[in-house]
């Protein structure tokens, strides 16, 4: 079997197989042999992008062509219309409960919290969806996957997609296929690859399960051109990509590089750093307040919120860097908190750190001073290294002082 | 008349025929058939006719790598296919002169 065939000549293909699966499989694989040649022949009379249409007008319909085929090669009549009833009805049922309990399990396991709840419907949806597959394939006991279409429920649903896709302009229909699907295919198989992995967290691995996704996807995708029976799996599998794709989007736009699990998962892990709480203004965060007095003068003052919560901030001095001297309070609402002194830390072990609670800047010059020195406000604050960049909001109303528990 | 109708009956005998001189996979039979002069002739016939054919052990075939793409399927008279396309070119000319002597005397 030529599995070089892309496309309209694949599908073709596919359903020319699809008419012919009552044959024995010995003979089939044979006279398919055969038909795949000759489709890759006739591919090769066109010299622009060959399009199913085309096909369709070169050889006929793949029903007509499987018909010609069948009768010069004095095949017996298809048998399909013995088939028992009772399979399509089985096969579309399984295929709809694949379709509808298995990627709602899984849905709710991808936006429902921790990471035993992910693990939990995870593994719950995933073995409905291929269970009831299963069963699908299986209650099709050998015959054509079409025979569903025959089901009064499967043909009004064929028909209505069909209205649904004839609604399109023909070239966006040929650029949805020639485009869309192969694009379609990588990314289902990113996304699920590398969301399976990002469970178990390594980057590195999400990378390689991305990778492996999308060749997988990509087989599958193949596979099932030719195996319509393949549709009980892929499509529900689909239905949760559809569902997973734009979610991941938008998880690593929000959340920078982390993927949609392992953000949902960092929010519910109150030991993740992510969780812990920090002091800013207007989005940039503080890590040190440096009070001065009326006259200048640089103080130690605490600071409480409206409810008499002390105000902190995560400590980086020495103690925290260096894990010294632990007897420090953890966190102190006493302000300015020592710093690392600027140079002092120049060998980086906790022998030659120093803390300072000296302002790293010259403070602005007082509201009330007409006429600034410099000289003045460097002798009451000496500091090795003044940086004019400094803040310089004097006490006005506008920026809003906000402390939140995450970030 | 539908030359179509006319070439179902003696397919087999063309297929065997381009075949005589030289094997040939399933494409290349259909253009020796075109070639000839049967454009009307229908593709999936014609490999439905090789199957037939190849089932009736008239036709021996293998696969042969092709420089340019897929690995190609080819067929070929056996001595059975030798005998069957001496058997119906005697009935086709039987055949044939039956139907022209036919036409000529309602002609005359």
């Amino acid at each position: 079997m030529n599995s070089t065939l892309t496309g309209p000549v694949a599908t073709y293909l596919a359903q020319v197989r699809a008419e012919l699966s009552d044959l024995p499989p010995g003979e089939l694989e044979d006279v398919l042999e055969d038909v795949s040649g000759h489709l890759t022949e006739v591919a090769a009379e066109f010299e622009q992008e060959l399009t199913a249409a085309a096909l369709d007008e070169r050889l006929g319909s793949p029903r007509q062509y499987a018909d010609e085929l069948r009768t010069a090669a004095g095949y017996p009549p298809r048998t399909q219309q013995a088939a028992d009833r009772g399979a399509g009805r089985k096969a579309l049922r399984w295929g709809i409960i694949a379709c509808t309990v298995g990627p709602f399990l899984l849905v709710v396991g991808l936006v429902g919290g921790s990471f035993d709840t992910v693990a939990f419907f995870g593994l719950l949806g995933l073995a409905t969806l291929f269970g009831a597959a299963y069963l699908g394939v299986r209650a099709l006991n050998g015959q054509d996957p079409r025979i569903v279409l025959d089901e009064p429920r499967g043909a009004q649903w064929a028909e209505s997609i069909r209205g649904l896709v004839d609604q399109l302009p023909p070239n966006v229909r040929r650029e949805l296929v020639t485009i869309g699907q192969p694009v379609w295919w990588v990314a289902r198989g990113v996304v699920g690859g590398g969301g399976f992995f990002a469970m178990f967290g390594a980057g590195a691995v999400t990378v390689v399960g991305a990778l492996a996704g999308a060749a997988v996807s990509i087989w599958i995708g193949r596979r099932t051109q030719q195996d319509r029976r393949w549709l009980w799996y892929v499509v529900p599998l689909n239905l949760v990509a559809t569902i997973a794709v734009p979610l991941w989007l938008a998880a690593s736009f929000v959340g920078g590089s982390s993927g949609l699990f392992s953000s949902s998962s960092y929010h519910n892990d109150p030991a993740s750093n992510y969780a812990v709480g920090g002091l800013a203004l207007d989005g940039q965060r503080i890590d040190n307040i440096y009070p001065f007095d009326a006259q200048g003068r640089q103080v130690s003052v605490r600071l409480y919120d409206q409810n008499g919560q002390p105000i902190s901030v995560q400590p980086e001095d020495c103690a925290a860097i260096y894990g010294s001297n632990v007897s420090t309070e953890p966190t102190s609402n006493l302000f300015p908190q020592p710093a690392l002194m600027k140079g002092a830390d120049s060998a980086g072990d906790a022998e030659s750190c120093k803390d300072t609670t000296e302002a790293p800047f010259v403070p602005p010059p007082l509201p009330a001073s007409t006429t600034p020195s410099a000289g003045t406000t460097a002798t009451t604050t000496p500091s090795t290294k003044p940086t004019p960049t400094a803040p310089t909001s004097t006490p006005r109303p506008g920026p809003t002082l906000t402390i939140s528990p995450t970030r | 008349m539908d030359p179509s109708q006319l070439l179902k009956g003696v397919l087999d005998l063309a297929v065997l025929a381009v075949l005589r001189d030289a094997d040939g996979y399933g494409y290349d039979v259909l253009r020796r058939l075109r070639a000839a002069g049967l454009e009307d002739v229908a593709d999936a016939s014609v490999y439905g006719t090789l199957r037939r054919l190849f089932a009736a052990g008239a036709l021996t075939s293998y696969v042969q790598p092709s420089e340019e793409g897929p690995h190609r399927k080819y067929y070929g008279l056996n001595k059975t296919g030798r005998d069957l396309l001496a058997d119906s070119t005697k009935t086709w000319s039987h055949f044939a002169d039956t139907m022209s002597g036919l036409l000529h005397m309602e002609a005359a």
